[in-house]
């Protein structure tokens, strides 16, 4: 059953940009030299809306401080062709977060990864509007291919 | 290793939504015909009316794959389509539906060509899609998200799951609307039988019309005419043409692929997010 959840988790994001793309591209919202790596997050509300949902969380910084952010993931309907449902998710689930911030500077980002509390990692990188996966490369850090 | 670790969540992660649920609604008969060890035959013959007409009601996907110029999605569905021969027109791709023509370029006259530059280098953030308003047809075709035909014999009802959207091919004889008629986003469609094949001719869209994502452009002189074949039980093929003086300085033919969804059906699509300020483009400006 975890691990049901965890794939539920991973394809939840994956899907973000599945999503994100085929509305517009990924530079219109997100500044891929802006990466974001949230090691405590909590989840505080998840929205299933169109056109893109929203996962919630209270993020803990490293002076103590909590702050709201919104993590953009896919429609509700290309979730639900996955599996993924208003009981995948839950408000009080701790996961770790990497994405992208958009280029307002506002509290919000597009998933990539994803850490689960039992370690393990899910690809959360954005996928083409055919659904054919690629990866967003982050500067600096990850390796062209 | 990082690919290697992609590529295997990925397949975990298709492999267990497929198994997972088929829409909202319980599993129930629908009237596909079924191989002996009772899965969907998509091979089977094109169903046709009582008229004798093919028909082309059901829930249809975006085959990928299949065809000249057409992506190698690894995730493509195993879709029955003929292999496509050198004549054939290229396949429609959502980004760029010229994306299979020589160097991806669309018979663009200038202006033209500068507007769906501005349009790209803009990130695409006034892609209607984006805005929650209707994308237009050739977008839709090409969409990932399915679409229904309910076919009748004096009109057909196309409903796209993607910003719920709804068009009617009206097979009544009747003509289409002069040219002054009212500016649609998806135009006035009237259709004929030519053999096995539906033609569809659509004029009256409006002028801000994007054929794709990047946005090629379309314009109220433009035409479109659709020729929709079901090949067979599970996959169909419409050529799309287009003719638009204004906008090309000739007309162009794309092909896209559909692959039935057996037993499968809309999930409804209602968009919120109108204002979406959030999106900016290369200058950083909203």
């Amino acid at each position: 059953m975890k691990a049901r959840a965890v794939l539920f988790l991973g394809s939840l994001v994956l899907l973000c940009s599945a999503q994100l793309q085929a509305h517009h591209a990924f530079a219109a919202e997100f500044d891929g030299n802006k990466p974001v790596h949230f090691t405590d997050a909590t989840v505080t509300k998840v929205e299933l809306i169109n056109p893109h949902s929203w996962i919630h969380v209270d993020v803990k910084l490293s002076n103590g401080s909590v702050e709201n952010w919104a993590i953009e993931a896919g429609s509700p309907n290309i979730l639900l062709r996955r599996g993924i449902t208003r009981n995948t998710l839950k408000k009080g689930d701790k996961i770790i977060v990497d994405g992208y911030q958009s280029k307002d500077g506002s509290k919000r980002a597009n998933g990539r990864n994803l850490t689960l509390p039992n370690g393990q990692q899910l690809f959360l990188g954005s996928s083409g509007g055919e659904g054919a996966p690629y990866e967003v490369q982050r500067p600096g850090v990850d390796v062209v291919k | 290793m990082r690919m290697v670790l992609s590529s295997v969540s990925l397949a975990a992660l298709v492999a267990s939504g497929a198994a997972v649920l088929f829409a909202q609604w319980p599993a129930w008969p629908t009237g596909v015909p079924k191989t002996p060890d009772g899965k969907p035959n998509l091979t089977a013959p094109t169903p046709r009316t009582a008229d004798g007409k093919p028909d082309f009601s059901g829930t249809w996907n975006l085959a990928r794959g299949p065809g000249r110029g057409g992506a190698k999605g690894k995730d493509a569905p195993p879709a029955p389509v003929p292999a496509a021969s050198p004549e054939d027109p290229p396949v429609g791709q959502f980004f760029n539906i010229g994306a299979g023509f020589k160097d991806g370029l669309l018979p663009l006259l200038p202006a033209a060509q500068q507007l769906r530059a501005a349009r790209k280098a803009d990130n695409n953030k006034d892609n209607p899609d984006a805005h929650c308003l209707p994308i237009g047809l050739t977008q839709l075709h090409m969409h990932p998200q399915p679409r229904k035909i309910i076919q009748t014999d004096r009109v057909i009802a196309i409903l796209y799951e993607a910003q719920a959207e709804v068009r009617q091919i009206f097979l009544d004889g009747r003509p289409l609307p002069p040219k002054d008629a009212e500016p649609w986003w998806r135009g006035y469609s009237v259709g004929h039988w030519d053999g096995d094949t539906l033609v569809v001719e659509t004029t009256g869209f409006r002028d801000d019309v994007w054929l794709d994502v990047e946005g090629s452009p379309l314009t109220n002189a433009g035409k479109m005419t659709e020729r929709f074949r079901r090949l067979n039980y599970g996959s169909m093929q419409i050529d799309i043409t287009i003719e638009d003086p204004t906008a090309y300085t000739k007309p162009f033919t794309v092909r896209v692929n559909h692959t039935l969804m057996p037993d499968d059906d809309l999930i409804e699509f209602v968009c919120e997010d109108r204002d979406a300020v959030h999106y900016v483009g290369k200058d950083g400006k909203q």
